[in-house]
């Protein structure tokens, strides 16, 4: 069962006089439990095209489909629900809030996607991402990989149906990289979401169940 | 969870940098507004401690008490219960060697101006400690007439001296003027040939008062723009610094209007913190401050100014947060780590 679809998606960006098509009519489908990532050259328009299905720039034209939605015509308000509740965000770096603990930064995803204050969940979390004995620290105070695993962590909390995650390796070593991806994997499978994967690490895409190669702003078939 | 307040308690510093300023400055407003108010109570708390009414002056003294000379007639119509006409002149009693600068006063009715018996002065109670006592007997030096201190009035100025309240027989000897030269009336606006004032008004009109007070009314509202505009910068240069962070929280779906929560619950615990404790130094320099030096503060002053603040923070901190409304956050994203 597919639960996010991208159709006809075109972007254009405006330089003054001159137009770029970054994305060309990308089709693209999400299965729940599944990790598909999107690879490509630097330009390729992949990361373009994970902000957009994420709701975080507008399309120039096509249907972001989703739960019956196209998200490509929902106002500001709604769109940012969806993302509250129903999506889950890895960035190339962790982001996370400087001064908020790492089960803070859990209890506030919890918070933001209207959902209660789970302590068990948050414990089952951070043990599960290997963080329990740092729930105290903050980001400060954690390694790389550790800031990247509790961003993970606080990208699932609230069991998104789709995540997001845009070169989520791209700042970790290659050891603690396979460590995320395991991570990423587990949860994908154990909370059936759909993910979508931008990286251009090939020793990452053993991780995923499919791969979509993207070029000049179109998918290879 | 209050993100607001668990940003001040990891970032101390940042804040208490802040609180300490906005602390300063509004000490330096409270502290400031203590001394004009103490100057005017001293200028003219006589006058200040009238109740709400009409001041009438002849309307050639174009507005100028100095000189205006009421007619008998007039003051004998206008005047009875709650309605009285006064005259003001300064001048100057002796006591051995000792000379004090006074402010004599003179009025139709024993209220609210004491209105001793010939031969007899009541002075402001501030002569006390000057070494004046009941029974002691001072001297006009122009006109060489007696006047035994009969007693004393509390917080009664004009002109920053002392107040003596005298007969109309010897304040027509002591400055050779007969006639009243202000006409008070508590519900009489129109008396013919006669110009009508508020007591703000006619305070006003008195040259030094309103010098004094422009003076420090400008000073006193710099520097309540002052700390608005410091609110505005403090918060806008934070803003900048955290666009990165709100950018992710805007794009895993934190609403913008709870980020400005967030900054106006910073900015009203920072600014009632400071508020509250330069408020408290305020009301303690009252106390602590020598009797020479004009002050008073008085607690519906400070918290007005207090609200002001706060109102003002209010308006430089949302003017400053209106960057966040602007922040996308795919370009915190894209920027790296916020």
């Amino acid at each position: 069962m597919e639960t996010f679809h991208l159709k006809n998606i075109r972007k254009t960006f405006k330089n003054g006089e001159v137009e770029e098509e970054v994305l060309k009519g990308v089709n693209l489908s999400l299965r729940p439990g599944e990790i598909t990532a999107l690879t490509g050259a630097s330009g390729s328009g992949k990361s373009t095209l994970l902000t957009i299905a994420a709701g975080l720039q507008e399309t120039s034209e096509g249907e972001i489909s989703f739960k019956g939605k196209n998200l490509a015509d929902v106002k500001e308000e709604k769109l940012r629900k969806v993302r509250a509740e129903e999506f889950g965000f890895i960035f190339q770096s962790s982001h996370l809030v400087p001064f908020l603990t790492v089960e803070e930064q859990l209890f506030m995803m919890l918070e933001v996607a209207g959902k209660k204050k789970e302590e068990e969940e948050v414990t089952a979390i951070l043990s599960k991402v290997g963080l329990s004995h740092r729930r105290k620290a903050y980001p400060s105070s954690l390694s790389g990989g550790e800031k990247q695993r509790a961003a993970i962590a606080r990208s699932v909390i609230h069991r998104p149906s789709v995540l997001f995650a845009d070169e989520p390796t791209a700042s970790l070593d290659s050891k603690k990289s396979e460590e995320v991806m395991q991570l990423l994997e587990d949860m994908t499978k154990e909370r059936g979401m759909a993910t979508l994967l931008v990286t251009h690490e090939t020793e990452m895409l053993s991780y995923a169940d499919r791969v979509v190669h993207m070029e000049d702003g179109k998918i290879l078939v | 969870m209050n993100m607001a307040l668990k940003e001040m308690k990891k970032n101390k510093t940042r804040f208490l940098i802040i609180g300490a300023v906005v602390f300063l400055i509004s000490l330096l407003t409270f502290l400031l507004s203590g001394l004009a108010n103490g100057l005017s109570e001293d200028n003219m708390a006589s006058i200040r401690n009238l109740p709400e009414g009409n001041f009438h002056l002849t309307e050639d003294a174009e507005g100028s008490y100095t000189r205006s000379n009421l007619d008998e007639a007039t003051v004998q119509s206008a005047t009875g219960q709650n309605n009285y006409a006064f005259s003001v002149q300064m001048g100057g009693l002796e006591k051995s060697e000792r000379k004090y600068s006074l402010a004599f006063f003179n009025s139709t009715s024993a209220s609210p101006f004491p209105q001793p018996d010939k031969g007899e002065v009541v002075l402001d109670s501030s002569v006390k400690e000057e070494g004046v006592s009941v029974g002691d007997t001072l001297t006009h030096p122009q006109t060489g007439e007696e006047l035994e201190v009969t007693g004393f009035a509390d917080n009664e100025r004009f002109s920053h001296s002392p107040a003596a309240f005298v007969n109309q027989e010897e304040f027509s000897s002591m400055f050779r003027i007969e006639d009243f030269q202000v006409l008070y009336t508590e519900n009489e606006k129109d008396i013919s040939g006669l110009e009508t004032f508020s007591k703000s008004e006619f305070l006003s009109s008195i040259p030094s008062y309103q010098a004094e007070q422009m003076t420090l009314s400008m000073i006193l509202w710099f520097l309540v723009l002052i700390s608005g505009m410091l609110f505005a910068i403090f918060f806008y240069m934070m803003n900048v610094q955290k666009t990165g962070m709100f950018g992710i929280l805007k794009a895993i779906g934190v609403r913008t209007r709870r980020l400005f929560y967030m900054m106006w619950v910073q900015m009203l615990t920072i600014t009632s913190l400071a508020v509250l404790l330069s408020g408290l130094a305020g009301q303690t320099a009252g106390v602590l401050l020598p009797e020479a030096m004009p002050y008073d503060l008085p607690i519906s002053t400070t918290l007005a100014l207090a609200v002001v603040f706060l109102v003002v923070g209010f308006i430089g901190s949302t003017f400053s947060g209106l960057r966040i409304r602007q922040i996308k956050p795919l370009e915190a994203i894209q920027q790296g780590e916020g």
